[in-house]
């Protein structure tokens, strides 16, 4: 390891300890419970302690743009954590998936305008991408962008919108007579009927969003939104994977201290083959996930993109396989106690069964690897 | 290397580099590899005769006996024993340089003997055993083979049998070893034999060097399901050794057992064959060369395969680093034990989906038959070193600190 990377290793690590240290004495589990009732909003407290004192908002942003220019690497530590938490958070929204899109939009003006207030944390905002079909591949973009008399009027459906009711602003993709195009609406536009979807999950509140004739003012080249896209698309795996890894590695943890607790047949569970080797097979899959998110994550602040696309599919689909098994077998190794409304065994499993649809299953996430491994095919497309 | 002041790592490779270069060829980079040319062997174990067995190890001695004389051989290792004294890194170094260069195809019988056994007999020797042995098996001039298993005492080596009843300064040896790679070309053999038949396991053993030429040592070759004879049978009859062959004080066999089996572990995805990135590159031609990289289900398996091959290897780096900085193998060898042998056996499936009939029936066709070699490997990988059950127990009781299974 050169020292710079060694440098670097060490700053992370030190990221790690202060976030972890934080969200275990200020964030208690009966925070992701809490929005098991309807209508739930972030703790504010939580936020402006991330944003004011930790500064983690602001860590993949540009100095040029307020950030701290530190990189997306340091983003994954701090996804892990808040997995780890189970912390419900505008962070995934507003500074992986609308933070990502503006500075992969390469829009000088709009990017001085708007990361700075995220890189603080003052405002928050979300990506609306997807259609009905919540396909992030092959978009169809069916919401339309007309270039009015008096600026771009947006008009149609986006779903699946994370913080999608609560975001301050919101960025859209649309479609225009050039091709798939950025936009960036007020929240609180006129003609946006912001709907809350009930969710498996509910630690990562989504919605669907209705225009009707709202403004929006471009973001980027008109036409020429289908690399910011990618790019953020696998800045959302990657995070999306830290995070799913962090929650694997506290179910693993929960199912250990289990076995070892509980008594049964007159011996501890975890003296048992049959359960003893179940988590070394869990333990592989998360020790896995972890050199696989490691991966991803220096990728990600590399300049090889399709080196990254690979990892990050990589990782995700080791990460959401193995956050979903880890979170189930958890339930399984508790027995009884752990079906329970009370127990927080279920929170985990809502998060897991969740990221693993969210973002493109296995298949779909082992054709990209195999693209990059085997070329592209046209039987695929 | 015998400057006081270690060279930078740089220079170091440099100067490695350079010396490679004047005496071993380049490897081809995997672009000029061409399909069909040199060898198609993807065999896990040795399936090749006598002959051809004894002339690859004179080849690769001699290689380990260039190596040592130019100060390559034994780089982290005590200058009193022919070494050159420095970190554990420039090893690394020089392994990742080396495998830029074509060099004589590794055999067990060496590679226990060198790094196994010469690594025992560092950490547990007496001072006399260490000058007598570790310069000398770390050159090659001599080989040491190991003596662990028995046709009663696998997984459950607290079941040993193989007796050592003392005799004044001898030792009286009696019984049977087996799964012996190299028996027949060891010079001494480290032995593990009960010395005590009531006490626990902990107190119940002792280990020793014995001389593979004394009288009553017999070797057979055990032939294992590939065909060929990877290991040996070892008959012990009533063999008289003396006591200054003893490794470690009387009743410490267990734990100088438990170190070498530490030792092998995390050395466990090391020469045995191939894996990682040349295996994938393999496959990867094979799915090419019979046109199925097209097919959609061809392509999911590869993503797979691919991916844990690599997190296998990624894994392997990271433990790695964490012993050479601790200098103690851990359990974590165990859990790339597991990792590995299910990376082979997915290999060995795949090539299957790929290749078709002709991985079983001989059609002559390069890169195609040789498979089966490599699949009815997989099994004795697995039971090899350690089974699964006994990894997951290791990694169970050390790692995740769950209850330890009843003795």
């Amino acid at each position: 390891m050169n020292p710079d990377a060694a440098e670097r290793t060490s700053v992370a690590q030190q990221l790690r300890a202060v976030v972890r240290g934080f969200l275990t004495a200020r964030v208690p589990s009966a925070e992701a419970r809490r929005f098991l009732d309807p209508g739930q909003r972030y703790d504010a407290t939580v936020w402006s302690t991330m944003a004011d004192q930790l500064g983690l908002p602001s860590l993949a942003i540009a100095e040029e743009y307020g950030g701290a220019g530190a990189g997306w690497r340091e983003v994954a530590v701090v996804a892990e954590e808040m997995g780890r938490a189970l912390l419900p958070s505008a962070y995934f929204a507003s500074v992986v998936l609308a933070a990502g899109a503006i500075a992969a939009a390469k829009d000088d003006a709009m990017a001085h305008e708007l990361l700075p207030r995220l890189a603080s944390g003052r405002a928050t905002a979300t990506l609306a991408a997807l259609d009905d079909d919540g396909r992030w591949d092959h978009a169809t973009f069916a919401l339309t962008a007309t270039d009015a008399a008096d600026g771009y009027r947006l008009s149609g459906t986006k779903t699946f919108v994370f913080d999608g009711r609560s975001a301050d602003v919101v960025v859209v993709a649309a479609r225009t007579e050039l091709g798939a195009s950025l936009f960036v609406v007020d929240g609180a536009s006129p003609g946006l009927t912001r709907t809350p979807l009930p969710t498996l999950d509910p630690t990562r509140p989504q919605a669907r969003l209705e225009f009707t004739d709202v403004s929006g003012r471009l973001l980027g080249v008109e036409g020429q939104a289908e690399p910011a896209l990618a790019r953020t698309f696998d800045l959302a795996l990657l995070a999306a994977a830290a995070d799913a890894l962090g929650g694997a590695d506290r179910c693993l943890q929960m199912a250990v201290d289990y076995a070892k607790e509980r008594v049964a047949f007159g011996r501890p569970i975890g003296g048992f083959q049959a359960i003893k080797h179940n988590l070394v097979d869990l333990y592989l899959e998360v020790e896995f996930a972890r050199v696989a998110v490691e991966q991803a994550a220096q990728a990600a602040d590399s300049a090889q993109f399709a080196e990254f696309s690979m990892l990050a599919s990589l990782a995700f689909a080791q990460c959401a396989q193995t956050y979903a098994l880890v979170a189930t077998e958890n339930i399984h190794i508790h027995g009884g106690i752990g079906f329970t409304w009370e127990h927080d065994a279920q929170l985990f499993f809502r998060r897991a069964k969740s990221t693993q649809v969210l973002f493109g299953d296995t298949g779909f996430h082992h054709e990209r690897v195999a693209a990059y491994l085997l070329g592209r095919t046209d039987s695929v497309h | 290397m015998s400057t006081t002041t270690p060279p930078s790592i740089e220079s170091f490779r440099a100067d490695a580099r350079a010396w490679l270069a004047a005496n071993v060829a380049p490897r081809p980079r995997r672009t000029e590899i061409r399909w069909g040319a040199g060898s198609d062997r993807v065999s896990l174990f040795r399936d090749t005769s006598a002959e051809e067995e004894r002339a690859q190890l004179e080849a690769v001695r001699a290689w380990q006996r260039k190596k040592f004389d130019a100060g390559f051989g034994a780089i982290s290792w005590p200058a009193e024993y022919g070494g050159a004294g420095m970190a554990p890194e420039y090893e690394v170094v020089f392994r990742q340089v080396e495998a830029e260069f074509v060099t004589p195809m590794i055999v067990e019988a060496l590679s226990i003997s060198v790094n196994l056994e010469a690594r025992t007999i560092l950490h547990l020797g007496t001072p006399e055993q260490k000058q007598r042995w570790i310069r000398s098996l770390r050159r090659g001039d001599e080989l040491c083979c190991q003596l662990f298993s028995e046709p009663g005492a696998g997984s459950d080596l607290g079941s040993i049998a193989l007796r050592a009843v003392r005799d004044g300064d001898e030792w009286l040896i009696d019984g049977q070893k087996v799964w012996t790679s190299g028996a027949q070309f060891a010079d001494i053999g480290y032995l593990v034999a009960r010395t005590d038949p009531h006490a626990a396991r902990q107190r119940a053993f002792t280990a020793f060097l014995v001389p593979m030429h004394a009288d009553g040592v017999t070797v057979r070759p055990l032939r294992q399901m590939t065909g060929g004879a990877a290991f040996n049978e070892v008959f012990f009859d009533n063999v008289r050794i003396s006591d200054s062959a003893r490794l470690g004080e009387v009743g410490t066999g267990w734990a100088a057992m438990m170190t070498t089996l530490a030792y092998e572990r995390s050395g466990a995805a090391e020469g045995l064959g191939m894996a990682g990135d040349e295996l994938v590159d393999r496959l990867v031609r094979t799915a090419a060369h019979n046109g199925r990289t097209e097919d959609p289900v061809v392509r999911q398996r590869f993503a797979e395969f691919y991916g844990r091959s690599r997190m296998r290897s990624w894994l392997a780096d990271k433990v790695d680093a964490q012993v050479r900085s601790t200098g103690i193998p851990g359990a974590e060898g165990s859990l790339l034990k597991l990792a590995y042998t299910r990376e082979l056996q997915a290999a060995g499936d795949l090539a299957g989906s790929l290749i078709g009939p002709a991985m079983v029936a001989d059609t002559g066709a390069w890169g195609t038959y040789a498979w089966s070699a490599f699949v009815s490997g997989v099994p004795g990988l697995r039971l090899g070193g350690g089974t699964d059950e006994i990894q997951k127990n290791t990694v169970a009781e050390r790692v995740l600190g769950l209850p330890r299974e009843p003795r």
